[in-house]
């Protein structure tokens, strides 16, 4: 009971400021310009939405992929490489985690950039002659968000692994199991869930980017969150927006229930 | 108000004070009520009239500085009313946001005609009193009900003049990477790219309208492989060409002719086949300062000199025809509406533009993030 008075506050504020905007998008959806389910239709029917959410679901599916297998190794060097080894892992995590996603986007353009530092060094070192295109394309998108997703997908693999019982490990070598087979057979299951957090927060984290693929993507890669700014602000159409809005909340959730349901089932 | 705008006026008052527009009293009497409308939250809106400052609302950037020199400030000295310019962008939306509330902080927005006229036939914006604003300091065929002609700016070609011996000098070249190597660069959000696709493929610029969005969306799909980014915001097309990403590219005039100074000529301009577009003020439905106050400041802004000033602030081309004689002899290069200039370009149908911009250019983000 006084847990739950405790939670009190957090509660109200989350209503006041979460869920009532949130009831009026979902009413707007289906009352503007009038009541009924046109908004729906018109945004299901509308083959741009379907080549955004699609575009929007590859650079995500990829991000979240990538972010996790490059998270694994960090988190790995992070909790065993020498002292020295671990400062350095930190602060690789933690020092581009506190800067703003708009400086290290802008920090990216000027990295790699035709005129860039590295298409310039490759060029006067001779490797290439003409510049490679590494941003304004889905490449730089997807390097642009795998950056900034790493750390979020460090904290819950650091932690299952820290959960990981090391006498098991122990007892494998001591029966001789090669280190690739306990890392693959005994490690990576018992850091299962971590991997799945991981991902988990990666994914639905990546869904809403805005600033890294407007600014990488070279105005190509239009992802969903600029959709709906487009519908809001450009061509204001708030009745669509707010359809757009609810439409990519509910697939969201549906996909999260359905998932950790599974999980479930195969992790007891 | 946010606390940013709040912050940006007492940096207002601050440097008035500095310059010397604005005396120590005036300035803590603006200080005071700075403090005063914030602590007991009242609106602008419950202010007697005399004390209200004018909202004027533009896309941010050099534009704050540049429009209080060219027309915020002497109108202040003038009628006693400060004009205090919020960058913050009158995109559509939230004009339609701002008025819907139905007591809007914004007075005066610059705003595209198109987007004026329709939100204006929704009821949010004020019909233009013609009694007030000159319609004869505005040139012929940019008349519209609820937005006043204020400045031209023109989508012009830019490119990298160390790559190509010949300079482009039509549409055609710059939808041709044979004759011309090279990266491009389009404009994000349509306006303007139909047009030019559709003189590249051989339209005459009198045929233009209505545009055939098929012929130009196929020229354009057709073009692609070529185009090395869409620029969405003026600074990001300048740093396009700056930084070697693109040699050629579609954008802006006030971009393009900073370009061509900043650079010595390395990145050049040319008129040729360009597309003129009209910039245009409109007033918020109920606005707190008035419809006379907000008329007033639009007349006020049609003065040819205040113009010229803009001009040579932004680039921005005059409203008013009788700027253009006034502008020095070694800028005029640069006017987007000077004779020699106007005649090479294409004019934006606004008409068009009201009703068919927003289904344009979702096919046109179609075709160009496909």
């Amino acid at each position: 009971m006084s847990r739950l008075f405790t939670l009190a506050p957090l509660m109200l504020f989350l209503g006041l400021a979460y869920l009532i905007p949130l009831a009026g998008i979902m009413l707007q959806s289906v009352t503007t310009p009038e009541f009924g389910m046109q908004n729906y239709s018109q945004a299901l029917g509308d083959p741009l939405v379907w080549s955004v959410i699609r575009r929007t679901l590859r650079i995500c599916l990829s991000v979240t992929a990538i972010a996790v297998v490059l998270a694994y190794a960090l988190t790995l060097l992070w909790l065993n490489g020498s002292r020295g080894m671990r400062v350095f892992v930190e602060l690789a995590i933690m020092i581009p985690f506190w800067l703003s996603v708009l400086s290290r986007t802008f920090g990216w353009l000027s990295l790699l950039s035709n005129r860039g530092l590295i298409n310039t060094w490759l060029q006067s070192i001779g490797v290439i002659s003409e510049p490679l295109t590494l941003i304004r394309n889905e490449f730089g998108v997807i390097l642009g968000m795998v950056h900034f997703l790493i750390p979020f997908a460090v904290f819950p693999l650091a932690s299952a692994m820290r959960d990981v019982d090391t006498r098991v490990v122990l007892a494998a070598r001591g029966m001789g199991a090669s280190r690739l087979r306990i890392f693959w057979q005994i490690f990576v299951p018992m850091t299962k869930s971590g991997i799945i957090g991981a991902a988990l927060l990666v994914f639905v984290f990546s869904l809403g980017f805005y600033i890294v693929p407007t600014l990488l993507g070279g105005g190509r890669s239009v992802m969903v969150a600029e959709l709906i700014y487009l519908r809001i602000f450009q061509i204001p159409n708030w009745g669509l927006a707010a359809a757009l809005s609810a439409l990519i909340m509910l697939s969201i959730g549906a996909f999260l229930v359905a998932l950790i349901k599974r999980t479930e089932g195969t992790m007891k | 108000m946010n606390k940013h705008f709040q912050q940006d006026q007492v940096l207002l008052l601050k440097e008035k004070l500095e310059s010397g527009a604005l005396s120590r009293r005036g300035f803590m009497q603006g200080l005071a009520l700075l403090g005063g409308t914030s602590a007991l939250g009242l609106s602008a809106g419950s202010l007697h009239a005399a004390d209200k400052d004018m909202v004027f609302v533009n896309w941010g950037g050099d534009a704050i500085e540049a429009m209080a020199a060219a027309f915020g400030d002497g109108f202040s000295e003038k009628t006693g009313v400060k004009v205090l310019y919020d960058g913050s962008g009158p995109l559509e939306g939230s004009i339609k946001a701002q008025a819907e509330s139905g007591s809007p902080t914004w007075d005066l927005v610059d705003c595209d005609p198109f987007s004026g006229q329709a939100l204006g036939k929704q009821g949010f914006m004020r019909p233009i009193d013609w009694n007030i604003v000159d319609e004869s300091k505005i040139r012929d065929g940019f008349k519209w009900e609820y937005a006043a002609s204020s400045y031209f700016y023109s989508y012009v070609i830019a490119y990298d003049a160390t790559k190509y011996d010949t300079p482009p000098a039509s549409m055609a070249d710059f939808f041709d990477a044979e004759k011309f190597p090279g990266k491009r660069a389009m404009y994000k959000w349509g306006a303007g790219m139909w047009e030019a696709a559709l003189m590249a493929d051989g339209v005459a610029p009198e045929d233009l309208y209505p545009l055939d969005l098929e012929r130009a969306h196929a020229k354009i799909a057709g073009f692609k492989d070529n185009i090395g980014a869409f620029w969405g915001g003026g600074a990001e097309s300048q740093s396009l060409l700056l930084n070697g990403d693109v040699s050629m590219a579609l954008i802006w005039n006030t971009r393009a002719s900073l370009l061509h100074k900043d650079t010595d000529g390395e990145i050049a301009m040319t008129w040729a086949q360009g597309i003129v577009a009209p910039g245009s003020t409109g007033v918020l439905m109920n606005n707190p300062v008035g419809e006379k106050a907000a008329m007033e400041y639009i007349a006020h802004s049609q003065d040819p000199e205040s113009q010229v000033k803009l001009f040579e602030l932004l680039g921005n081309g005059p409203a008013n025809p009788a700027a253009d004689a006034l502008v020095p002899e070694e800028s005029k290069f640069f006017n987007p509406t000077d004779p020699a200039n106007f005649a090479q370009q294409t004019p934006l149908d606004m008409a068009w533009y009201e009703e068919n911009y927003g289904s344009a250019l979702d096919a046109y983000l179609g075709v160009i993030s496909a």
